[in-house]
């Protein structure tokens, strides 16, 4: 290893903006490229049925088969995430930014990669298309379609280039500024304590599922409700459709922002379940244009975002976050997977009115497990629904009841967690910088959980 | 100009002899085929059947024989119609009892070694009930539901992005300078066609004044597979109707022979199948579509007690929970001291 003699100010070195940019560049594209290569099938579906000569159900089974792993990888994931320490793409991901990156340029930072992220899935589905067109003047049959998929996997292969250029340049950043990893001292966790979780937590997780299931079943299946009902082009439809991804692209750093500003998390949950049920019965019970809907639905869908993940981080202990965010996208892998099949028999048997209101009935389930944790919480403090500056306060207050103590803990940690190699924190400003390194140690926990997967077919 | 398509000529009657006032009763229906006939071959089929209700009778004859005509589709599109005239048709399947009268008719046509077939299907159930089979139109004692598949046809070797059309020939007993009328109606509810919002009526005059005339009601939907579901779906486009004159040689012309067929009300239209980027007819290599054809008002559609069920009770009971728990939260707001009291916040 080259001796460490730049100096701060050559943009070499790790602390130069410069440096650190181009690390952000390097993250946003391990996020697009495999962003980009999850949701090709999703993109070349059409295709897909007809050069392996599958119909729509069985390509729908061939999906869910896809997205089955993810069931059960997310949980194993987050369970060795707080056993043994080991790191999943977007952790590591999301480690290394809170490392790179802190204080105001962190918010950018995160909604540069949703964007990045977001914006893989979209252009799959713009240039996925063309791609397999040019390679179909090649190849014929089966071929085509694999070598179509075969240069789209090129995305992942740049992915990982950009991770190990990523993991290197961490590795000598280390070395250079001698910033060394926290050290766990918590006790371990097993599996069992699960069992343990508060009542709060598993209602979360009914309304990761619940709600989720309202948007991208949606999603999967509403090209063709906008084609038939609002007699859009088959393009104008993959418009319309792709809007929730490009709000969610564009606006998710922005309500980052506002909900670490407000706190108040479960208002926020609340207010945005209802704009989508209002969205939903707008497109259910009316002729509205449905970008109205669709626009709305987008808007909504983000807020909700921005303030259900944080509140695991609130509610779980520090020990046990990667497998509660493991069994809260666990069992929405699960949802979106059975309902994806259930949403297709709907709309077959029944019609897209009925599925319509199996999307509300979901949705009423997920605001009822909204209300309820409102009331739970709070008879308990209320700490999930406060704003930052009464969250603040109650750390001073020595009194622990359960969440208080959470919430302390993760306070103190994610101070140990940030304070690396740079800049120490401003000690004219000790309260902000703690609160701003509070909320980023939950958003790094809770950004990789902002982007569920996406494989789901644009039309069955 | 790569939009062409093919025309084949399914000739449709619009006429009645009888007036009604009695619609939707269930009747005893008495169906023959070849009525009177004892040495038709099965080449030409005439199913005569009689309706009896309670204060009208109502006579309906079909007959399917080598027809051809002539029809335009688009002025830009390329058309090639297709002559039936060496179609043999043939009696697949009958059920003629008191309570259904249906046929199956295969009609093939022989392109070199080829088996094209076009696939008839007509069904007289005497009741109002939805179809079993979609697009679920509904069915009444005044109408028959005709259900057509175009399967494997031969396209042109000239045209590379066939579709097939089918050409219309309304008739009505209406004044000549009338014209029929197409009803669109849109609703929200696709429960009985799932991905189809709207109903297409053609009424003749007399149908949309007084409702003693015929119409045919239909989905504007098609499916390009024998297994019809919302994936295998495809949209119908109607023409305008064209005024036009009987077909000569035609079951039409005999059937109006005893009128003086310049005050017949003769028009067509085309309805042809497709939406951008389903790969066109070869893709699937199967058409089919289906309407109803009856005299009166047309049938209505409307919630089923299932939809009205889940409607209520998926909307109702959320709501009056969701209230209550609001109800729940406000009330505690106010009987305790909110928890933000007990700290300093200025």
């Amino acid at each position: 290893m080259r001796s460490v003699q730049l100096s701060p100010d050559s943009w070499w070195h790790p602390a130069n903006k410069v440096h650190r940019f181009l690390a952000l560049l390097l993250m946003c594209f391990l996020c697009f490229g495999s962003y980009f290569c999850y949701d090709t099938p999703g993109a070349l579906a059409d295709n897909f049925k007809g050069d392996s000569h599958l119909n729509t159900s069985q390509f729908a089974l061939l999906y869910s088969i896809y997205s089955w792993p993810n069931v059960i990888l997310c949980f194993i994931g987050g369970y060795l995430i707080d056993s043994i320490g080991g790191e999943s793409l977007q952790v590591a991901v999301n480690s290394y930014v809170v490392l790179w990156f802190k204080g105001k340029e962190l918010n950018m930072v995160f909604g540069l990669q949703l964007s990045f992220s977001r914006f893989g899935s979209t252009v799959n589905f713009w240039v996925m298309e063309p791609i397999y067109r040019w390679v179909a003047n090649y190849y014929g049959g089966y071929e085509r379609l694999g070598v179509a998929l075969f240069i789209a996997s090129f995305t992942c292969v740049g992915s990982l280039i950009c991770g190990l250029i990523l993991g290197w340049m961490d590795y000598r950043a280390e070395k250079m500024l001698g910033r060394h990893e926290e050290q766990s001292d918590a006790e371990p966790f097993r599996l069992l304590d699960i069992l343990h979780f508060k009542r709060v937590f598993w209602l979360v997780s009914v309304i990761c599922v619940a709600y989720y299931l309202a948007i991208f079943p949606f999603i999967a299946l509403g090209k063709l409700f906008f084609e038939r009902k609002f007699d859009f082009s088959p393009q104008d439809a993959n418009t319309v459709n792709s809007m929730v991804y490009l709000l969610s692209a564009a606006l998710s750093p922005f309500f980052g922002i506002l909900i670490d500003k407000t706190g108040r998390n479960v208002m926020w949950v609340i207010i945005s379940t209802i704009t989508t049920i209002g969205s939903h019965f707008l497109l259910a019970f009316t002729f509205v244009n449905p970008y109205v809907g669709v626009m709305s639905l987008g808007i909504s869908y983000s807020l909700l975002a921005s303030g259900l993940w944080p509140l695991v981080a609130l509610i779980v202990p520090k020990n046990q976050l990667g497998t509660a965010y493991g069994i809260c996208q666990a069992v929405q892998n699960l949802g979106l997977a059975t309902v994806l099949i259930l949403a297709g028999v709907i709309v077959d048997k029944y019609g897209y009115l009925m599925l319509e209101m199996f999307f509300l009935g979901c949705l009423f389930i997920s605001l009822i497990a909204a209300v309820l944790i409102y009331i739970v919480d709070s008879a308990n403090n209320g700490v999930l629904n406060m704003s930052p500056s009464m969250r603040e306060s109650m750390t001073d207050t020595s009194e622990c009841r359960d969440e208080t103590a959470n919430l302390l803990e993760h306070e103190d940690s994610s101070d140990q967690e940030v304070t690396d190699s740079r800049d120490r924190p401003d000690p004219k400003e000790p309260q902000r910088d703690f609160t701003q390194s509070q909320s980023d140690r939950i958003r790094s926990r809770y950004i990789a959980q902002l982007l569920p997967n996406t494989n789901i077919p644009d039309r069955q | 100009m790569f939009s062409s398509s093919i025309i084949s000529y399914v000739i449709a009657i619009i006429a009645f002899l009888l007036h009604t006032s009695a619609y939707g009763q269930d009747r005893t229906i008495n169906a023959e085929i070849n009525p009177g006939c004892n040495n038709c071959s099965l080449e030409s089929t005439l199913v005569y059947i009689r309706a009896e209700g309670q204060t009208d009778t109502i006579h309906q004859i079909y007959e399917y024989n080598d027809l051809g005509d002539k029809g335009r589709m688009d002025e830009k599109s390329w058309i090639h119609s297709q002559s039936l005239k060496r179609v043999t048709w043939e009696l697949k399947e009958q059920i003629i009892t008191e309570k259904e009268a249906m046929v199956r008719l295969h009609g093939t046509m022989h392109h070199n070694r080829s088996r094209d077939i076009i696939d008839v299907k007509l069904d007289l159930l005497p009741y109002k009930d939805y179809a079993t089979e979609l697009p679920h139109l509904i069915h009444t004692a005044n109408s028959t539901l005709v259900d057509i598949s175009l399967v494997n046809l031969t396209t042109s070797r000239y045209y590379n992005s066939s579709r097939f059309a089918l050409h219309l020939v309304l008739v009505s007993t209406d004044p000549a300078t009338d014209t029929m009328h197409n009803v669109m109606r849109k609703s929200l509810d696709d429960e009985h066609t799932p991905g189809v919002f709207e109903i297409i009526e053609i009424k003749t005059p007399a149908s949309l004044s007084s409702e003693m005339g015929g119409f045919v009601q239909f989905r504007p939907v098609g499916y390009t597979q024998h297994e019809r579901n919302v994936g295998s779906s495809t949209i119908a486009h109607v023409s305008d109707f064209n005024r036009t004159s009987l077909p000569d040689w035609s079951t039409l012309k005999t059937f109006y022979k005893g009128f003086d067929e310049g005050n017949l009300l003769v028009q067509d239209m085309v309805v042809c199948f497709g939406e951008p980027g389903d790969g066109f007819y070869k893709r699937y290599n199967y058409t089919a579509w289906s309407y109803t054809i009856g005299y009166g008002a047309p049938p209505m559609e409307g919630f089923s007690l299932f939809v009205i069920v889940i409607i209520s009770v998926g909307l109702g009971v959320p709501v009056l929970l969701a209230l209550s728990g609001v109800l729940y939260a406000v009330r505690r707001k106010y009987r305790h001291n909110p928890p933000t009291r007990l700290i300093n916040e200025d």
